[in-house]
């Protein structure tokens, strides 16, 4: 019996039933893959050209809104855009890329240290020169960098949003606090007061990674450049590092806020969406978040007045409070495409003021440019006096390298987490950046 | 019933092999290692180019740079985090998967009236796309104590917030999905358990669990072999629930050797090093699973 049972090998009636079970296992999994949100923009009638556009699902409303006009005011061309999460985006473009097959037009995120960067795929090669279209002769000194890689502008984008605190105003009413903080002393007494009050100060979504970053980079305009306008300059010339620079102590006001049990419980643990109901349904008073996502709060309120927005002021000197002003995401033609021409000619369309103005709208972004018919949302006024000479890029757009950015989410979630030191995780970033 | 030797064609087969000079043969797979080839070998050799480049992903731009991302990988401390994530996820999965899944399959094999829609419950969660599967039990690992697996269990626990909790929480989701996956394969072995043996057993007086030891256990080994095997390179590749539940975090602390390998490629923009950190994960999983079927295989058996 022994040998009988050694010697032998599986029946072919046993081998079946397990490859049937297999086969029918992968079938189901494979039918059930994902698909990305495809829309037809623009419809009816036979167009000459079809442009593709690939975007991030923030860039839906307003580029549905814009292809429709210029189906309208060139017939000819249709612009037909798909949209998906970023991370989706990233990949499927960046092979697309890689493998020269890129769509007429395609998201770009401004500046640099990020792989869809406007530097990093100018840089290869891969987008058109813009320099030619009018519109690129009104953008703002300050946001060039954003938009220009060696003189030449490379990407779109309809203006700027902001990072601030979204806040609940019903709730800051019912603790009695009738106006937002303007010094960091102010701030915390606002946070201890709604405490007491029994809402959550802050909401803190630090699962989802972008949202990590977006507490340091609301401090760090005042504790590194209202003190020092051309940090950027000396990082980049290696004078000057995360460690020993304003960051820490950034950081370490970062640490207070969790310390002195102002943001939710578990923020690891808790996603974006959890953050943005937390605030819109009032469990919580604010989030320190980008203006880009103001609808999305608005969405999830039942009375969408009851949001707005403040600058969080990082210094106890109001004159010493800065804010971060960044370039919002935007699209490029590709230098590669069968279209070039046509899909340049949409982007000066774009690029026309009523245009800007109607992008800006829809995202609640300050328009690049602006004249009599710019709508400014009124949750992101208490931000406009700052715009002019108190307000910096996001840190990342002026990021040697992609990696910088990962990186610093990491380290929050490590020190939100109690397994890191703010030395350690400065000392990560610098190395990061060196790389 | 005939003893035979292992690798040896059973007597019918024999016989009509004898009979018909056309025998079955390598010919008739011709077609589909032709496809195979055409699109998965093929495009895996000629990738592995990269891995000794400094390739972007993007642009013509591209040097060789020798062995120079292997050395950079041996002394990446996030890659090498990555691999034991990797391992003890496995050792994790592959344990509980498999043993939950044994489980499911003596229960459901069992003369149940409900067996059959037994069946089908346990195999549900296979049918759903893995990424599916962790936005939902992102819910269910709510951190918030009135809701989820806290409110059911009265627990406070941070599920995937946690460093030390949020690989054993990707483990729990992935067992959940995969366990009527082993079960299904389990099954398909206990059927294959002729019954006059189980008869035979209980004459000579063997209990249940001496029936499962000395008939079941050994005859189950094939199916073993392939669980064993499927669930290890799931393991070791397991991509998808990481970066949908936590996408490596917090921090670093679910961090496996496919997040960093796309990380590499899509975030950072390091195509060459991502492909040599791709073929290390294929090599490793390659020896691994070589390892385990030589292992495996020598000590199966038929009835």
């Amino acid at each position: 019996m022994t040998d009988l049972l050694h010697h032998a090998r599986v029946s072919r009636g046993q081998f079946l039933r397990m490859m049937g079970g297999l086969a029918a296992a992968t079938l189901a999994t494979t039918a059930c893959s994902t698909r990305p949100d495809t829309t037809a923009t623009t419809g009816g009638g036979e167009a000459a050209t079809e442009l593709k556009f690939i975007g991030v699902a923030d860039q839906k409303t307003p580029m549905d809104e814009l292809a429709a006009a210029y189906r309208k005011a060139v017939p000819a061309v249709r612009v037909t855009a798909s949209y998906a999460p970023t991370d989706q985006v990233q990949t499927s473009l960046r092979t697309q890329l890689g493998a020269g097959n890129a769509p007429d037009l395609h998201v770009v995120y401004p500046g640099n240290g990020s792989a869809m960067s406007m530097s990093q795929i100018a840089g290869a090669g891969l987008l058109a020169d813009l320099s030619q279209q009018a519109w690129t002769g009104t953008i703002p000194a300050g946001f060039k960098p954003a938009f220009q890689l060696d003189g030449k502008t490379y990407l779109y984008s309809a203006g700027s949003s902001v990072i601030g605190a979204v806040y609940n105003k019903k709730v800051f009413e019912q603790a009695g606090i009738d106006a937002p903080p303007a010094t960091w002393t102010e701030f915390l007494g606002v946070c201890e007061k709604l405490k007491k009050a029994g809402v959550t100060p802050i909401a803190l979504g630090a699962q989802t990674p972008w949202v990590t970053q977006l507490i340091t980079y609301a401090l760090v305009p005042s504790t590194v450049y209202a003190k020092d306008p051309s940090f950027d300059d000396k990082q980049l010339a290696g004078q000057a590092g995360f460690a020993g620079s304003g960051w820490q102590q950034a950081m370490e006001m970062y640490l207070e806020l969790q310390k002195r049990g102002y943001f939710n419980d578990k923020p690891n643990g808790t996603t974006f969406e959890q953050q943005t109901s937390m605030v819109a349904t009032g469990k919580a008073a604010m989030a320190i978040q980008v203006s880009a996502v103001l609808p999305d709060f608005r969405k999830a309120a039942s009375s969408p007045d009851d949001l707005s927005m403040f600058p969080v002021p990082g210094a106890d000197d109001p004159a010493q409070v800065w804010i971060p002003a960044g370039v919002v995401v935007g699209l490029g033609a590709s230098a590669k495409g069968r279209n070039v021409e046509q899909a340049k000619a949409f982007i000066d369309f774009l690029g026309r003021q009523e245009n800007v103005n109607a992008w800006a709208k829809a995202i609640a972004a300050i328009p690049l440019t602006q004249d009599a018919n710019s709508a400014i949302d009124p949750a992101v006024e208490s931000f406009l006096p700052f715009t002019k000479d108190r307000a910096v890029p996001f840190m990342d757009q002026r990021w040697p390298n992609a990696e910088v950015q990962p990186v610093h989410f990491a380290v929050v979630q490590e020190l939100l987490a109690g397994d890191s030191t703010i030395g350690e995780a400065l000392k990560k970033m610098d190395e990061a950046y060196r790389k | 019933m005939t003893p035979v030797t292992a690798g040896r064609a059973r007597p019918a087969r024999v016989r009509r092999r004898r009979f018909t000079p056309a025998s079955p043969s390598w010919l008739f797979a011709a077609p589909a290692l032709a496809v195979y080839a055409l699109i998965v070998l093929y495009p895996a050799l000629a990738g592995v180019v990269y891995a000794f480049t400094d390739w972007s992903g993007i642009g013509r731009e591209m040097s060789f740079v020798g062995l120079a991302n292997f050395r950079t990988l041996l002394g990446d401390e996030q890659a090498m985090g990555s691999i034991g994530n990797t391992l003890l996820l496995t050792v994790a999965i592959v344990l509980v998967q498999n043993g939950v899944g044994l489980l499911l399959a003596l229960g459901v094999h069992a003369r149940l009236k409900s067996r059959a829609l037994l069946r089908v419950i346990f195999f549900a969660p296979v049918v759903v796309s893995p990424v599916m599967v962790a936005f939902l039990w992102k819910y269910i690992y709510n951190p918030d104590p009135s809701s989820g697996l806290n409110g059911l269990l009265g627990l406070r626990v941070d599920w995937l917030g946690d460093p030390s909790v949020a690989l054993w929480s990707i483990a729990g989701m992935v067992v959940w999905q995969y366990a009527g996956y082993s079960m299904v394969i389990f099954l398909a072995g206990l059927e294959g358990v002729p019954r006059e043996l189980h008869e035979a057993a209980m004459i000579d007086g063997a209990g249940t669990w001496q029936r499962f030891r000395y008939v079941t256990w050994p005859l189950l080994a094939p199916a073993v072999t392939i669980n064993l095997m499927l669930s290890t390179i799931g393991g070791l590749k397991l991509f998808d629930q990481v970066f949908a539940a936590t996408g490596g975090g917090p921090g670093y602390a679910t961090e496996t050797l496919s997040t960093v390998l796309y990380k590499q490629a899509f975030v950072f923009g390091k195509f060459g090093y991502s492909t040599a950190v791709a073929l290390v994960l294929a090599l490793f999983v390659a020896a691994v699973s070589f390892v385990q079927v030589y292992y495996l295989r020598s000590r199966e058996v038929s009835a």
